[in-house]
């Protein structure tokens, strides 16, 4: 039997995304469509005093105008994904009060967007500024400005969980390293930005919603209840999306269309601009993180104590998710006995935090790897050397850490010596060190990681000590069609990662067909996409959680066209085998059944089905982790299911006049598993590094005191371009986990969460004598801390 | 992001569009658009009438002057400045200016008097005419007047042009056997110069020495002379020696801002760094340049 | 409402326009161009890039106005009645797309290139894209897609 899995098989997308035949949100016409335009708060925090819409609705063009008290009447707050302890109401519109610069405060709906604008621009809001509490440090002060007043505070979520004797190992180690590391905000910016089409049939009183929202199953739930309308009477559809990483999930905006829609009587497209994606959408958590590292002498890593703030601006959907995160990967790959973890989730009046490709767990990742390359540093000790001194071994695996995360399965000391032996390790020090002496500064960078795929969402309960949603799962449907065509459909809409193909391959094992001859179903679309709330595209879960469900629904189809061949051909099911579209009974050629003749049977001739078959041919299967686990007595939670691993390696040249660093040499070695798609993976293993890149050396979402966001354009927010990324060399090992249905594993964040780190190690390394706490490195802040570092004569050779 | 509703006229002369101007004192001239259209789709500019320049063909073109300089339309584009032999020989830093800014798309539609009209102070045309000693050619409805670089660019997006007149050509001056550099700094390939250095040596007639033109970007409201730091550099002190002296000098000339991407102090400093560099550059082309012609002149 | 007459992928195509209408809104809203695509509407993304006059242009930071006698091709015309151009072909074959926003604009700008440079350095390759953002792929694949389409073109195969 032909594999299809694993072969890097061309993506069945391709044809039409080269050619311009994608279809994608902007490109879907509606008769009647009206466009959409928001007015933004110009305040970080204020109160609102009026709104005066009657200019703008008087505007020739304009049909419908929406104020935040007609939206607070007309529909219910937004649920939040996870509740705050004391429940706070966030409607689409902003009501009363707004809190961040860009927050919506009304919309207009016009006949295009240029008049809509017109019209915004007529609106008048009296606004009393209130103080904006920009520094999450600063918000967890007493006195500080409240977003809640009826809240108290502006600490969402404060807890200390401790796994392990940490005090005992603290007390018993060698020495304790002390250090403080931020991060910035940045985001992933798909290059489509976000939107919607809502549509409302008076007639039936349903609601159509087209949008490149990346998680239909919570966003139809939300649009039920704060709508007033059952589920029942929503149809939500996803077409090709642009891109997401996270991003890509506002439901306040498909409120407000539907809202405007029920109000004109027309369907409405709202599609944000990009200042609007970039000052309101969804910020990667920016946040200040207190490492405590207890060692031994001999390089072993004791314990660590973590004090975490995580700055989550106005963000009330999915607050704690970016301490809680962190759990996943917070001893990264190394044997650590204990852990004391200190979250503080904290409101800030700037833009929603929110998940972006990792969430968190770049953050984690650059603390602990930092903290590595320091310790290394400290103790004289080769920072590859270091880790080999701490991994887990592969023969520990399963391992579980001291928070309750398991590792299945890899090799993390082989990657490691993978990477060091491909990028010529030991060369490139000598190398380093013969620039030095020619006066030029060459720095190696290494960080290693572990990457968590499949959230359980029952880990939510750590802090709201009930269970509201748990588990990880996902839907799909495979049905082979009345003329024996093969086609299915998955509950999480790809957005970029190819899925039409990777779940082509699969279907196409399962039933003995090339992915060719499998259609899969362009995006998601409510009415025939089965689905779970949990259904979407988040927390890298399609490896661990979405091929289950795929293989599930051939397998339930593959066995019933098996019973139904073996019945019509007097065999038994086993001795039947599903090759080139046909069951044949093994050893005796010539007698088989096509699929089309087995469908025709299902469909058609019913009275020929087996007795006790149903008729059709067609399955869904719901797949849901085994490993996903409720949390335990002792507050550990397997928080994420299946964990890859990579070693990052990266070698920079820092321009000494100018403080310009280049990269010139990047490799990646990383473990998934079961690669489905090499080609698709490598694809993976690119982009997400590239993001890792960009936030350390590019971007930033920079607020001043005042709040304001003053990276708001593409000209000031700066993404990597061509010329500013090296070619990315990528080998890989394949250690298949044992808890997935095809042994594959998580890729889609792998880079993006040790490349941060890889890179900052290495400009650390090539300045060697100045600690980097933060990110961007930009070319002046380098070039400061060559500065402090003449100054206080403290640089060190190698 | 749409802009504010405006009427457009597509001039078909440049009497055309000077009318236009003095019928509509909101009017905005439309050359390239590379920066007037972001401005407009944000809202930030919003001109009553744009006035588009594209259809008046005498606007574009290099011709060469009979004194060995050129003469430049204005609507010529940056790409036809990075590509055009006659740039290339006979003002290249121009040609080299040119290839900094944004990419290719840019490029291809934004245009020379674009840029100098606009006078971003960050910008590399104005710092490499500036630089030449270029003169630039003003029409309006009086007639056409000639304005010195030095003298064009008043502050920040300010010009010596009225309201009512229109940038048609620049001149630069013969440019054989000058030397030159040009360096920038910016955060990406494409992007504004955190800060930037040009510089034009041209030689003197017999027995008198190089006119040294030093300018810097990205670090004062205006593209900059660095005189300071020019009168280190006579035609023999173009050395390597001299270069260090300069760019010592360069830093207090200017007055930078501090912006999102870089804090006043370093803008100084990099323009110690860049002037030096330039200077270097410069040095360096007319050393090889004086190495070629006595193996010319040796040669049988 | 202004007139303009210009050739579209090789159709001649004469409309009304509001002055305001930007090159991409025409293409997509009035002639049904949907392959053009609009990521920033200031200049700098490129996923709106198509070719004016054969040189690659945002039709973003463009009026439909101004293009009177213009000759316009975008990803629509440089696709081929059947199948994939050579550029489309490597694309696909080097798994050069994720999303596909980005792919039509860095199409026509590495179509531009491969028309003046048949046989481009890496380097080359990564300044003719680097006005085109790709937030998916790195560039790494795309880079190698457009050596495999210029070897495709000049008839050769990759060393």
């Amino acid at each position: 039997m032909t594999t299809w899995v694993g072969a890097p098989v061309p993506r069945k997308e391709d044809a039409r995304l080269t050619t311009g035949r994608g279809r994608y949100l902007d490109d879907i016409a509606r008769s009647g469509l009206l466009h959409a335009a928001m007015l933004r708060s110009p305040h970080a925090h204020a109160r609102i005093v009026s709104i005066d819409v009657s200019e703008a609705e008087r505007l020739p063009g304009v049909l419908g105008v929406l104020s935040g008290a007609e939206a607070a009447a007309a529909s219910q707050p937004i649920r939040p994904l996870i509740p705050t302890p004391t429940p706070l109401r966030d409607w689409c519109l902003a009501v009363d009060r707004v809190r961040f610069a860009g927050e919506p405060v009304a919309a207009v709906a016009a006949v295009d967007r240029a008049t809509a604008e017109d019209a915004v621009e007529r609106i008048q809001v009296a606004y009393e500024p209130l103080a904006p509490v920009v520094d999450p440090e600063a918000a967890i002060e007493p006195g500080a400005p409240l977003l809640y007043p009826e809240l108290g505070t502006n600490v969402l979520w404060h807890d200390v969980l401790s796994y392990g004797d940490v005090d005992g190992a603290f007390t018993r180690a060698d020495g304790v390293l002390r250090e403080r590391f931020e991060i910035q905000r940045y985001a992933s910016t798909p290059l489509e930005t976000f939107g919607c089409i809502a549509e409302h049939d008076a007639g039936t009183d349903t609601y159509t919603f087209w949008t490149n929202d990346q998680r239909p199953g919570f966003t139809l739930a939300i649009l039920a209840e704060s709508l007033g309308v059952p589920q029942s009477r929503l149809r939500l559809v996803c077409p090709d999306i642009g891109g997401a990483f996270g991003n890509k999930r506002r439901p306040a905006y498909l409120l407000t269309c539907a809202l405007l829609a029920r109000k004109t009587g027309r369907p409405v497209k709202y599609l944000e601009d990009r200042i609007e994606n970039l000052t309101a959408l969804m910020h990667a958590c920016n946040g200040v993180m207190d490492v405590e590292l207890a060692y031994r002498n001999d390089g072993t890593v004791l314990a660590f104590r973590i004090r975490d703030i995580a700055d989550e601006g106005k963000n009330l959907v999915s607050p704690t998710q970016h301490n809680l995160i962190k759990l996943g990967n917070i001893a990264n790959g190394y044997r650590i006995g204990a852990i004391r973890y200190e979250p503080y989730s904290v409101l800030t009046t700037k833009c929603p935090s929110g998940a972006n490709r990792g969430i968190g767990k770049p953050f984690m990742c650059f603390a602990i790897e930092r903290t590595m390359a320091l310790l290394a540093r400290r103790l004289g000790l080769d920072p590859a050397e270091l880790r080999l001194r701490n991994y887990v071994q592969p023969a520990e695996m399963p391992y579980t850490t001291p928070t309750g995360s398991q590792y299945d399965s890899g090799d993390y000391p082989a990657t490691l010596r993978r990477a060091l032996e491909r990028f010529d390790y030991r060369g490139r020090r000598a190398e380093q060190a013969r620039a030095r002496k020619e006066g030029r500064l060459l720095g190696i960078g290494l960080a290693t990681s572990v990457e968590p795929a499949g959230t359980n969402l029952a880990s939510y309960e750590l802090i709201t000590g009930r269970r509201a949603a748990s588990g990880s799962a996902e839907a799909a449907m495979v049905r082979i069609e009345p003329d024996g065509q093969v086609r299915a459909a998955l509950g999480n809409p790809a957005t970029g990662q190819g899925y039409e193909t990777v779940v082509a391959q699969i279907v196409a094992d399962e039933l003995g067909l090339a992915p060719d001859e499998v259609h899969v179903a362009r995006g998601f679309d409510s009415l025939g996409t089965p689905s779970l709330y949990l259904s979407g595209s988040y927390s890298n879960k399609f490896s661990v959680t979405d091929v289950g469900a795929v293989v599930g629904a051939a397998r339930k189809v593959r066995d019933k066209a098996l019973r139904i061949a073996a019945h019509r051909l007097e065999a038994a099911p086993a001795d039947l085998e599903l090759i080139d579209g046909e069951a044949r009974v093994r050893g005796v050629p010539g007698r088989g059944l096509t699929l089309r003749e087995i469908a025709r049977t299902a469909y058609a001739d019913v009275l020929g089905l087996p007795p006790g078959e149903d008729p059709g041919l067609e399955s869904r299967h719901f797949h849901s982790n085994p490993l996903a686990a409720p949390v335990d007595e002792r507050r550990r939670v397997r928080s994420q299911l299946v964990f890859s691993n990579a070693a990052h390696c990266c070698l920079v040249e820092v321009e000494r006049r100018t403080g310009q660093v280049r990269i010139l040499a990047y490799l990646v070695v990383h473990d998934c598993g079961r690669e489905l798609n090499p080609g698709i993976v490598e694809g993976m293993v690119h982009g997400s590094t590239v993001h890792g890149i960009g936030a350390a050396l590019l971007e930033e979402f920079r607020y001043d005191e005042g709040g304001n966001l003053l990276t708001s354009t593409f000209m000031d927010y700066l993404k990597p371009t061509a010329l500013d990324v090296p070619d990315i060399d990528v080998d890989h090992l394949e250690t298949p986990s044992p808890f997935t249905p095809l042994g594959a594993k998580g890729v889609g964040e792998g880079g993006s969460i040790p490349g941060p780190a890889a890179v900052a190690n290495a400009v650390e390394d090539a300045l060697a004598a100045f600690v980097i706490r933060s990110l961007p490195i930009t070319p002046e802040r380098v070039w400061s801390w060559l500065n402090l570092a003449g100054e206080t004569g403290a640089r060190r050779t190698r | 992001m749409k802009p504010a509703p405006f009427a457009y006229v597509r001039a078909r002369s440049l009497d055309e569009a000077l009318g236009c101007l003095v019928a509509d004192p909101e009017a905005k001239i439309l050359a390239g658009g590379q920066s007037l259209v972001p401005m407009m789709n944000m809202r930030l500019a919003r001109p009553s009438t744009l006035v588009d320049l594209n259809a008046v063909a005498e606007l574009s073109g290099v011709d060469a002057a009979a004194d060995g300089g050129l003469a430049i339309g204005a609507l010529t584009r940056h790409t036809d400045l990075v590509t055009s032999p006659l740039v290339r020989e006979r003002a290249p830093l121009l040609a080299t200016a040119a290839a900094h800014i944004g990419h290719r798309a840019i490029r291809n539609r934004g245009t020379l008097g674009g840029s100098l009209a606009h006078a971003d102070p960050a910008a590399e045309l104005p710092a490499a005419v500036l630089a030449l000693g270029a003169t630039l050619v003003a029409a309006g409805p009086g007639g056409r007047r000639r304005i010195a670089a030095d003298d064009f660019f008043l502050g920040l997006f300010a010009t010596a042009l009225a309201a009512d007149e229109i940038l048609v050509a620049v001149e630069t001056p013969p440019h054989r056997d000058a030397a030159w550099g040009f360096a920038e700094v910016a955060r990406r390939a494409g992007d504004f110069a955190i800060a930037g250095a040009a510089v034009a040596a041209i030689p003197g007639d017999v027995g008198r020495s190089a006119r040294v033109r030093l300018v810097a970007f990205g670090v004062d409201d205006r593209p900059i002379r660095l005189t300071a730091a020019e009168i280190h550099l006579g035609d023999p002190a173009l050395t390597p020696d001299a270069a260090a002296a300069a760019g010592a000098a360069a830093a207090g000339c200017c007055h930078p801002a501090a912006d999102v991407h870089a804090s006043a102090e370093y803008r100084r400093h990099l323009v110690s760094v860049l002037t030096e560099q330039v200077v270097r550059e410069a040095a360096g082309r007319r050393a090889a340049r004086r190495e070629g012609e006595s193996r010319w002149s040796q040669s049988p | 409402m202004i007139s303009v007459r210009l050739t579209v992928n090789g159709r001649a195509v004469e409309r009304d326009v509001p002055p305001r209408r930007s090159l991409a809104e025409f293409l997509r809203e009035d002639l049904g161009l949907t392959g053009t695509h609009v990521g920033c509407e200031h200049g700098v993304c490129g996923a709106c890039t198509v070719l004016v006059g054969g040189r690659s242009a945002r039709s973003c930071l463009l009026f439909a106005a101004q293009l009177e006698d213009a000759t316009v091709t975008t990803i629509e015309g440089l696709t081929p009645a059947a199948g994939l151009s050579a550029l489309q072909s490597a694309f696909r074959d080097c798994h050069a797309l994720q999303c596909g926003f980005c792919t039509p604009g860095m199409i026509v700008a590495a179509h531009e290139l491969l028309a003046e440079n048949p046989a481009p350095s890496r380097e080359e390759i990564r300044a003719a894209i680097a006005g085109n953002l790709c937030m998916c792929t790195g560039y790494v694949s795309i880079v190698r897609a457009i050596e495999q389409a210029a070897a495709a073109r000049r008839g050769g195969s990759l060393p």
